[in-house]
């Protein structure tokens, strides 16, 4: 870097973080007040479905949202993001069933297992690049798949968690009742979308998108490549697994295909439907998945043939996710006005 | 006289509306008690690899619905199946079997999953209070583990320990009348698999303690090349083999082992074989393989059961399967229960089915009883028996004693801290 280039980039530096600020508060009180919407939709609809769909939304929407990261930001095509909401999942049900420890506890206990388990995965896989990161992670995925089936003892094999997840309320909160949960899902939610956005947005955001575009040269303007990636890799392992808590909630259980191929398979499925282009992208693929999902099995038994049509719309048709397009879509619009004025 | 009206809303008005309010806020309500239709929803495995599973119990439960809403419903009142595909995903299971009682206002779940499917919806069940009954899944520890008990779940599958115990005791006779030592097993690589096949050991060798196993082998689920199973059985020459593949696996496993004859080598014991999903898929069925009944018209030998058989070849062009007849039991059980307490009130129907025995095609007597302390079927048509190539497949099934069960199975359960 010439000295010429470092004093043109001094300024760029202060104008970013003087505009950061703003845009963080603003960021949290959207994230407030789709909170509080949330929490106060069952006043309003008293349909327990609404629950039941917006808390899986949540367990989804984290997983995908945090597969974005990898996919859409840094350019790491995971096949194997399932392990992770597995490993909350498993992580989760068995602390609480074996140990009894507070929810609070198993929660940060989870995390804790997710971020080490992810730090060695993820030192191993981050060093590869494109089809050969994909392969790598879709073989852990599978070893700890096959972990899980054939530890019996302690997973309960194919079989899943049985018996149940203990929930002792704590602070008042009572997640066998499912209202609290709703809430408690709808915060994990807000809070998980609003820390991925803050890392989206953050200048270690910026360095994963200059990674996603040349990785070489990133590294040659001094950029850590190998530990950016190996950072977003751990991180989105948390948010996956925070959904997998989730999960494991929501069934009470936890079962070895929250850990297949499948999961992450579904996972990739929702980033092309929302598009991975836009933060938002996943979270409204999300939502269009379970809806499509949900009205699909309801009408039909081949509810293959109509999700394979619709992946197949958006992948030849569209050519993009559902967000890329409206976002196109309004900036044309924008621009055209803008021509006529 | 002229009549002044006061402005604003009359008495007559007032009372009016207040009556339709009422009405309104109280309809839903005497709606539901007085509904002349009851919901039963059923979350089952209708695409994929086992659909067979979710189609067969399907057609079962239509079979057996269609009689009992003929003869005026639960309690006066027609059923109405709300049956949906989980797509074999526990997950998915737990949405479907919540969405079909909070959404769809079914009363009754009629659970149609197999293995984890099953504990998913049973924790549905335990949640939202709704009677269920499980009709598919022979996991023991559904209904032996005392952890696992809720008042409002039941179970109408047969389970793996009892078919265990008969199975053992029947392959010990032979292996002592044919001086069978040497055992190889070859199961698929899954709890199934595993669990069955240790139950089964166990009891072979406490009836017959000088067998001993010198070959493993655990095949993967849906696997489609036996060779090298087959041959490292072939080359460990084993006097018998005991296997509890099934479906299409068994019938790949059969085909693919008849090219080496090893049929004609050792003596096959197959748990799964006397069921027509595998007997009349099977190309060259050999002679002799010795089975457990899954479900064949001919055996209980009754013309009730024969008659069951064939109603229901003739509605739906293919024969039972061991599902069907679960899941028709499961139907049985809930009509006479509701006679019973006269009523379909599902905490009522659930009084009324603890220890209720019926008359039923598939009992080993004729009856079959739905046992009050783990709220699971015993009685069922149970016995081993030697295949031959075509109809009746199974001609002569040797019956389990129940007596013999009962006495094992509580001390199973006592060794596995159940009891």
């Amino acid at each position: 870097m010439t000295e010429l280039q470092a004093e043109q980039g001094t300024p760029a530096l202060d104008v970013s973080r003087v505009e950061a600020k703003p845009r963080r508060n603003r960021d949290a009180l959207i994230a407030l007040a789709v909170f509080v919407v949330l929490a106060l939709l069952p006043m309003v609809f008293s349909s327990k479905l609404l629950l039941d769909f917006v808390i899986r939304c949540a367990a989804y929407g984290l997983f995908a949202t945090s597969l974005n990261l990898l996919v859409g930001y840094t350019g790491l095509t995971s096949f194997g993001h399932g392990m992770f909401f597995g490993l909350g999942a498993y992580g989760f049900g068995l602390m609480m069933q074996k140990t009894g420890v507070p929810i609070p506890v198993a929660f940060v206990a989870t995390l804790a297992i997710t971020f080490g388990v992810a730090l060695v995965i993820g030192a191993i896989c981050v060093r590869l690049k494109e089809i050969y990161f994909a392969f790598v992670t879709l073989a852990f995925q599978m070893l700890i798949h096959s972990t899980i089936l054939s530890w019996v003892s302690l997973t309960g094999g194919d079989q899943g968690l049985r018996g149940g997840i203990p929930r002792p309320s704590f602070w008042g909160i009572d997640l066998s009742n499912h209202l609290h949960l709703y809430v408690m899902s709808c915060a994990l939610l807000v809070i998980g979308l609003l820390l991925m956005c803050q890392i989206a947005q953050s200048p270690f955001g910026y360095t994963l998108r200059m990674i996603r575009d040349n990785a070489t040269r990133a590294s040659f303007i001094g950029i850590d490549v190998w530990r950016a990636k190996l950072t977003i890799f751990v991180l989105a392992a948390l948010f996956a697994s925070t959904g997998g808590i989730i999960m494991a909630l929501f069934v009470s259980g936890a079962y070895p295909e929250f850990a297949y191929w499948t999961m992450s398979g579904e996972g990739i499925f929702i980033n092309m439907l929302g598009g991975v282009t836009t933060f938002l992208g996943p979270m409204v693929g999300t939502v269009l998945f379970l809806v499509l999902n949900d009205t699909v099995t309801r009408l039909t038994d081949y509810h293959g043939l109509v999700l394979g049509i619709v992946i197949l719309f958006f992948a030849i048709g569209l050519r993009k996710g559902l967000m890329d397009f409206v976002i196109e879509w309004y900036a044309q619009r924008r621009n055209g006005r803008g021509e006529r004025d | 006289m002229t009549r002044t009206r006061k402005p604003g809303v009359s008495r007559r008005a007032t009372l009016a509306m207040m009556g339709a309010g009422a009405v309104t806020f109280a309809t839903p309500w005497v709606g539901r008690a007085q509904a002349k239709t009851i919901k039963i929803g059923m979350p089952t495995i209708l695409s994929g690899r086992v659909a067979q599973l979710g189609t067969s119990s399907r057609n079962a439960v239509m079979l057996e619905i269609a009689k009992v809403n003929a003869a005026g419903g639960l309690a006066g009142r027609t059923i109405e199946m709300v049956i949906r595909d989980s797509k074999g995903q526990p997950q998915e299971a737990a949405r479907v079997a919540r969405e079909l009682v909070n959404t769809d206002g079914c009363e009754i779940l009629i659970d149609a999953e197999a293995s984890s499917g099953a504990f998913a919806v049973h924790e549905v069940a335990r949640d939202l209070g709704v009677l269920c009954i499980h009709t598919n899944s022979e996991t023991s520890a559904l209904t032996a583990d005392p952890k696992q008990h809720i008042p409002n779940a039941f179970r109408t599958a047969r389970q793996g320990v009892h078919d265990s115990i008969v199975g053992g005791s029947y392959a010990a006779a032979i292996a002592k009348a044919k001086g069978l030592k040497k055992w190889a097993t070859c199961s698929p690589d899954y709890a199934y698999g595993r669990d069955t096949t240790a139950e089964y050991v166990t009891y072979l060798k406490r009836f017959a303690p000088d067998v001993e196993i010198i070959s493993e082998s655990w095949p993967k689920l849906f696997q489609p090349d036996y060779t090298e199973v087959v041959t490292k059985i072939l080359q460990a020459k084993p006097q018998a083999l005991y296997s509890c593949l099934w479906g299409g696996d068994l019938t790949s496993y059969i085909d693919q082992a008849n090219i080496y004859a090893l049929f004609s080598q050792m003596e096959v014991f197959a748990v799964n074989m006397a069921d027509y999903t595998a007997l009349t898929v099977v190309k060259n069925l050999p002679k002799g393989i010795h089975s457990g009944n899954r479900y064949i018209k001919t055996y209980p030998a009754t013309p009730e059961n024969a008659a069951w058989g064939d109603a229901y070849k003739a509605k739906y062009n293919e024969y039972p399967t061991n599902w069907s007849w679960e899941n028709a039991t499961a139907i049985m059980l809930l009509a006479e229960a509701s006679k019973k307490a006269n009523s379909a009130d599902g905490k009522k129907v659930a009084e009324a089915l603890r220890g209720l025995k019926i008359k039923s095609p598939f009992g080993a007597d004729g009856t079959v009883t739905m046992r009050a302390e783990d709220q699971t079927l015993v009685g069922y048509a149970i016995g081993w028996g030697t295949t031959i190539p075509q109809e009746p497949y199974v001609p002569q099934v040797q019956a389990g004693d129940w007596k013999t069960i009962f006495e094992l199975e509580a001390e199973w359960k006592k060794s596995k801290g159940y009891a």
